[in-house]
């Protein structure tokens, strides 16, 4: 059976303690979410605070006996289609790649086209478009999972109607698949166990099954996924040799030829042949 | 207890199906505050939960039934019993409640079971080495 996981908390003041507090309700792998919108002013694309500068020690997961696996993750807010720069230099640092698009048209360039591992769905407001059948099975197809955070709907009972409502939209066009939950909690007392989780992704309109894979093995396909996104057809893959002591042996070159990998280059070409 | 009894040709062995049958489900539940010093009595705690329900299902919501078998009020753990079609609604309801009086508060459901006897013990506390 797959681990627990819960791919968004919030990079915060308090991540410490919500790392201890993931730990302790039984998540393996927590992903702290670093938000970009390049539609305010003056934003820069932020850099992630290393792991080890955030703890010193890691806390052991319940009943697992093993330190709990940090990630980062970022989140691009598009309301804008110049926002999203596909192979950008500073996305690479990010473990996980998201988007959340605001309208139509970015859903539909999100789910196709885009390189990314998650689709957010907005959960604060009552959504501007319908969830088309093609663009959302394009994206089931692809990989791409789209993600429904529950934090909301515990703070405020506006919030949790249109969390609920667009939820169900959702389950409506992809019927279950490739869904995942998490929380985007702000503090130690969002959170929420993986079993409540579950429990609470049938009230999405997810079913059982359904439900317990959206916090358990999707997760794990997404985190997959973003590592083949770093590779020439998850085959080859290039990193940064960083040890002084041979001066000899040469770097991977960081060109922007090394940039894009060399499969998408030649997506059209038989691969046998 | 619906069971369905299949009887041997022979007449000696009997298999019995139980489906699911059991009639409650029992949950243990632990309230955590952001202010530790509040007290809860039982009633105050039950009231919360009924408060939790009407929020999300309504007047329907509030209306199922379940027991307060046991409540430490030092610790704020309880042991509820709820019939089994409504585990899922009260569950929901205690996932989704996330203020008591203006201050943050969080439902650790600790254990649920269909069976009372399952929850003497707990397998995640124990210290494995």
């Amino acid at each position: 059976m797959a681990v627990f996981m819960d791919l968004n908390l919030s990079s915060s003041s308090s991540v410490r303690s919500l790392i201890e507090s993931a730990a302790q309700l039984g998540f393996s792998t927590v992903a702290i979410n670093y938000v970009f919108e390049p539609s305010k002013k003056k934003q820069e694309i932020p850099t992630p605070t290393p792991i080890t500068e955030l703890m010193d020690q890691l806390p052991v997961v319940q009943g697992r006996s093993r330190p709990i696996r940090v990630l980062n993750r970022l989140t691009v807010v598009m309301s804008d289609s110049s926002h999203f720069r596909p192979n950008a230099a500073e996305y690479r640092s990010f473990d996980l790649l998201a988007v959340q698009p605001t309208t139509e048209k970015l859903f539909h360039a999100a789910c196709l086209l885009y390189d990314v591992d998650i689709i957010c769905i907005l959960v604060t407001e009552k959504l501007p478009f319908f969830f088309k059948r093609a663009p959302v099975s394009g994206a089931v197809d692809r990989g791409v999972v789209f993600e429904v955070s529950y934090s909301a709907a515990i703070r405020d009972s506006t919030m949790r109607r249109y969390t609920i409502a667009n939820a169900v939209c959702l389950m409506e066009s992809c019927k279950g698949r490739n869904v995942i939950l998490s929380s985007a909690a702000e503090k130690a007392l969002e959170l929420r166990g993986p079993y409540d989780v579950t429990n609470l992704g049938l009230l999405f309109g997810l079913s059982d099954k359904d439900s317990k894979e959206a916090v358990s093995s999707t997760c794990r396909s997404v985190l997959l996924h973003a590592e083949t996104r770093k590779t020439a057809s998850g085959i080859i893959y290039t990193m940064k040799s960083c040890s002084d002591s041979c001066d000899q042996q040469e770097a991977p070159p960081q060109s922007e030829h090394c940039e894009a990998p060399a499969a998408k280059k030649h997506k059209t070409a038989p691969a046998d042949s | 207890m619906s069971g369905v009894i299949k009887k041997d040709e022979s007449g000696v062995y009997q298999r019995v199906v139980l489906k699911n049958a059991a009639p409650y489900h029992y949950v243990n539940v632990c309230l955590v505050l952001e202010d530790e010093s509040t007290k809860l009595s039982a009633v105050e705690f039950k009231q919360f939960i009924t408060s939790g329900l009407k929020s999300l299902y309504g007047e329907v919501g509030a209306a199922l039934a379940f027991d307060v078998l046991k409540y430490n009020e030092d610790k704020r753990t309880a042991l509820l019993r709820v019939n089994s079609r409504g585990l899922v609604k009260l569950w929901s309801s205690l996932t989704l409640l996330g203020s008591y009086q203006n201050q943050a508060c969080a439902f650790r459901v600790l254990q649920v079971s269909p069976y009372l006897l399952a929850l003497t013990g707990n397998s995640r506390e124990l210290q494995l080495d």
